[in-house]
Order: structure tokens, then sequence, then C-alpha cells
């Protein structure tokens, strides 16, 4: 029987008068990649801030293994979409950097730094400062931060909305890679349907706002995923199906 | 036919962009020297009318020689630009000890900038030569009273760059660090605020070393028995434009100097700055 790692019972979000989210509830296996998709401006951000607690939920709760969340106690980490390399640490030292604040012995953290290094091809950057990378290098070293720490939670908000579809393709591959290597627990929140349908083991979509959940859709693909494939191909007209509100 | 000639063109062109980058780069190359060259063919026909007024290259290089090895006020020209840069020294110690420290709580403390930063807001107005005839009448004509000028000066650029370098830290990035758990304030200054603002900081400092020897030059003229500053006026007292002109030619020597210095500590100390520094 599959543990559960995350629990989120009656998530509601109001701001003043504004119900943003209604009554969100479900859970996500340990080790599980979830995708959220949802219509642009339904609330996927706000449902964010309130998994990372930078907002606290008017109703409901969020527990990481049956223990309210709490960024002190349990380990949550999140890839941002903008560029957020450290620009005065080398791609070394961005990778340890979370590991650092957390206290993570040296030889723990060299350990872990070369293990990232080679998952993601860049032993030849390690020395290298983030203004001299490629955007695609500079957000693996994103990805590989947040994977650093073996987060009990992954948090991932569109990192790779800024790119084209070729390295959309060529970075999700490697989050894949992560994500199987590592165990880790992920949210991936995205507007790109291809995206959710290439990635997640559960879609979630979300409806307009107020977002309540709209359907919990289970995709049984192995990964590596054939796009052109028609399963691919049919999940994906599904999903576009589920959010379409006009 | 036509894409015959289509081709030929771009070759003409290629070779024509090619050429044109080739000349640019001996221009670039060569400028600086040929800027020198007309400088000084310049300064032999200006001279030649009266040698006293307008000295020529020739008479200043004599001079420079001649102070590097014979004392003027007990000192050669090395002695005295080293008097001079030894101020300068001390007070811009002084300023980043207590400039940066002060510029950074003022970024990162609301209370502290409600106090003292706003102490320092009406401060700061005030150029460092109204400062002059008050801290003569305090601290007399001597080294301190030098020091105290030159730290004035040099302080407010580097308070205000601290300040402000606090003030720029993306929000991002103190996200990245809230996320990883990094919850403290100390946490957050030191592993994200100070990185990140260093280069600022930085800029500041350069900014106060050329404040600096403006100021140490300002005060060697008003009353000093050393410096280069010294050697200047005391070429105008007697006439002799030659000893001004030499000492000129020092200052910018010595200026260069700091400047490359202050540049290499800024490489050493933000390795990742490189390329936007010599950019």
């Amino acid at each position: 029987m599959d543990e559960t790692k995350i629990r989120v019972e009656h998530l509601t979000k109001k701001f003043g008068d504004l119900l943003v989210l209604d009554d969100i509830s479900f859970s996500v296996k340990k080790g599980e990649f979830v995708c959220v998709v949802g219509p642009t401006g339904c609330g996927k951000t706000t449902f964010l801030n309130l998994l990372t607690r930078i907002y606290q939920p008017t109703q409901g709760e969020l527990y990481i293994d049956g223990t309210p969340a709490d960024p002190k106690i349990h380990n949550i980490s999140f890839a941002f979409q903008e560029p957020s390399a450290m620009p005065w640490l080398n791609v070394e030292q961005n990778l340890q950097f979370g590991m650092k604040i957390k206290k993570i012995p040296e030889d723990e953290r060299k350990r872990r730094v070369e293990r990232i290094l080679k998952l993601l091809g860049l032993e030849e950057f390690r020395k290298s400062y983030p203004r001299e990378l490629s955007v695609s290098a500079e957000q693996r070293v994103i990805i590989g931060r947040a994977f650093s720490t073996y987060p009990d939670l992954l948090l991932m908000d569109e990192p790779y909305g800024q790119m084209d579809i070729k390295m959309r393709f060529y970075l999700e591959d490697e989050v894949l890679k992560l994500w199987k290597e590592f165990g880790s627990t992920v949210i991936f929140i995205t507007h790109n349907i291809e995206e959710a349908t290439y990635l997640a083991e559960r879609v979630l979509i979300l409806t307009n706002k107020p977002a309540t959940i709209k359907e919990n859709l289970e995709i049984n693909l192995p990964h590596p995923r054939d796009v052109t494939s028609p399963e691919f191909i049919e999940i994906r007209r599904h999903i576009t199906d589920a959010i379409k509100w006009w | 036919m036509s894409s015959g000639v289509k081709i030929e063109n771009q070759v003409e062109n290629g070779k024509d962009t090619s050429a044109r980058k080739q000349g640019y780069k001996f221009v670039y190359t060569i400028g600086p020297y040929i800027s020198l060259i007309v400088l000084f063919i310049v300064w032999i026909i200006a001279s030649g009318k009266n040698v006293k007024t307008f000295p020529t290259p020739w008479i200043v290089i004599q001079k420079i020689a001649s102070l590097l090895v014979n004392p003027l006020s007990g000192a050669t020209l090395i002695g005295h630009m080293l008097v001079s840069m030894r101020r300068v020294f001390v007070a811009l110690f002084f300023a980043i000890v207590i400039g940066v420290p002060f510029g950074i709580l003022v970024g990162w403390n609301r209370a502290f900038r409600a106090t003292l930063g706003a102490l320092f807001e009406c401060i700061r107005p005030i150029p460092v030569l109204a400062w002059i005839p008050l801290i003569i009448m305090w601290f007399g004509i001597g080294e301190n009273a030098k020091i105290i000028m030159i730290f004035i000066g040099s302080v407010m650029p580097i308070v205000v760059n601290s300040y402000t370098g606090i003030k720029l830290v993306a929000s991002l990035y103190l996200d990245v660090g809230k996320m990883f758990n990094a919850s403290t304030q100390g946490q957050l200054l030191k592993n994200i605020v100070l990185p990140a603002a260093l280069p600022t900081i930085f800029a500041g400092i350069r900014n106060a070393t050329s404040v600096a020897w403006m100021v140490v030059l300002a005060s060697e003229m008003l009353a000093a028995k050393s410096g280069l500053g010294f050697l200047i006026n005391r070429g105008m007292e007697v006439f002799d434009i030659s000893l001004v002109m030499a000492g000129m030619i020092a200052i910018a020597v010595a200026g260069a100097f700091l400047s490359w210095i202050i540049s290499f500590i800024e490489r050493k100390v933000c390795p990742w700055n490189r390329g936007i520094m010599s950019e």
C-alpha cells in the first residue's frame, strides 16, 4: 500500500470578499509527481503560496507526514519560474546553498553536489558563475539546487515558463531524471497541458476562480513518454477539454 | 545567374565587413598612443612661445627627474607621493570601517534608517569644502585635520552605496533564502544581502577613492609642508610652472595607481563581477 506524504484538507483562501480557492482536498503519495493545471488566473499561484506557507489559509490545512506543514519542521523546497541562481556563487556553491543553510555536513554536501552535477551534465561548468551560463544551464542549476536538500515536498512554479519548446522537453527530461534518482515528492504547477501530460503521474485540473478541483486524473503511461502516441494525444485532449471554460 | 550575383555580393560584403572590423581593431589599438603623441605635439607647439609660462615637455621631464633624486622640503617626488597616499589610505580605511557597516544598518534596519539615516541625509548634501573652516578651527592644520577632511569626503559615497546596495537586493533572492529556511536576520544578511550588495558597495569605495584623492590635494594646497598638493602650491608661490606640471603628472600617476589597487581588490572580492567590471 502506498504511503500518503501530503494531505490537503478543505483548503480555502479568501482575500477580503474574494474567494480564490474553494474547499480543495487531495493527497499525494510519497515519491509521486503531481502536476496542477488550470485556466489563467484561476489561483494556481495562490495555491502554491499556501503550500509554501507564504500565505495562511482562510480554512483548511496542509499536512506533511500527518503533521501540519511547517517550513521549520519539514523540508520544503521550491523551484522558481524566474532565474534565481545566486549571481555571486558559482555552480557548485549554488548547488550547496540550501544544504549549507540547512547545516548538512560538508562531506555529504560534496557528495550530493557531485551526484547532481553528473546527473545534469554540469560538471564542466562547476566553477562558472550564473552570468556565464546559458538560461537553460542556469535553470538546471536551480532545479538541482531544489532537489539537493532531499525535500519532503518539492514545489515547482512553471520553472520552464520562459523556455522554448525544444528546451522545455530537454529540461523536462532532466527533472524526471532527478525525480527518479532522488525519489522526491513533486507538485509541479504549469499552464502547459503538454508539459503536464509529459511529466505527471497524476494531474489536478483546477476550475476557474474560485478554484476547486475539477478532475483528479491519473496518467498511467511509462516514462519517457512518446508525445506522438495516440494515448498521449488523447490524454492531452481530455485535459484541454476539461480546462475549457468557454 | 541572379543567385550567382547574390553570392558574389555576399562574399564581397563579407570581405568588406571583415576588413572594416580589422581597421577598427587597429584604430582601437593605436588610438591611445596617437592621442598621447598629438598631446605632446600640441604641447610642444604651445610651449614654443614662452617656456617660462608654458614649459616644454622636455623641461617638465627634467624637473620630474630632478625631483626624483633631489629632495624638496625634505622629500623627493616619491616621498611627497607617499605622504599624500598615506593620508588617503588612512582616511579611506576609517571611511570603509565606519561607512560600510553604517550604510548596511541604514539599509537593513528600519529603526536605524528613521533615526541615524535621516540625520545622515541632512549632513550629506554639505560639500566637504564647506567643512574645511570648521575643521581647521577645531583641529588646526596638522595631519589629523587633513585626514578628517578626506574622511568626511570619502565616507559619504561609501554610506550611500552601501545603503543603496542593500535596498537593491532582489526580493527573489530573499525568497530563495527563506524557502531554504534562512529565517533569522543574521542568516539572510550573511548568506544573501551582503554578497548581493557587495558590487554596489565596491562601486562606492571606488567613487570614495576619487573623492579622497581630490580632497587630499585640496587640503595639502591649503596648508601643508609635504604631499603632492604642497608641491603644486610651492610651484605656484615661486612661479615655477614646471614644478606645478610635474606635480600634476605625479597626481595622475598616483591616482591611476590607486584606481588600479581598488580594481585589483574588487576583482579578488567580487570575482563573479569580473566581466561586468571590464565592460
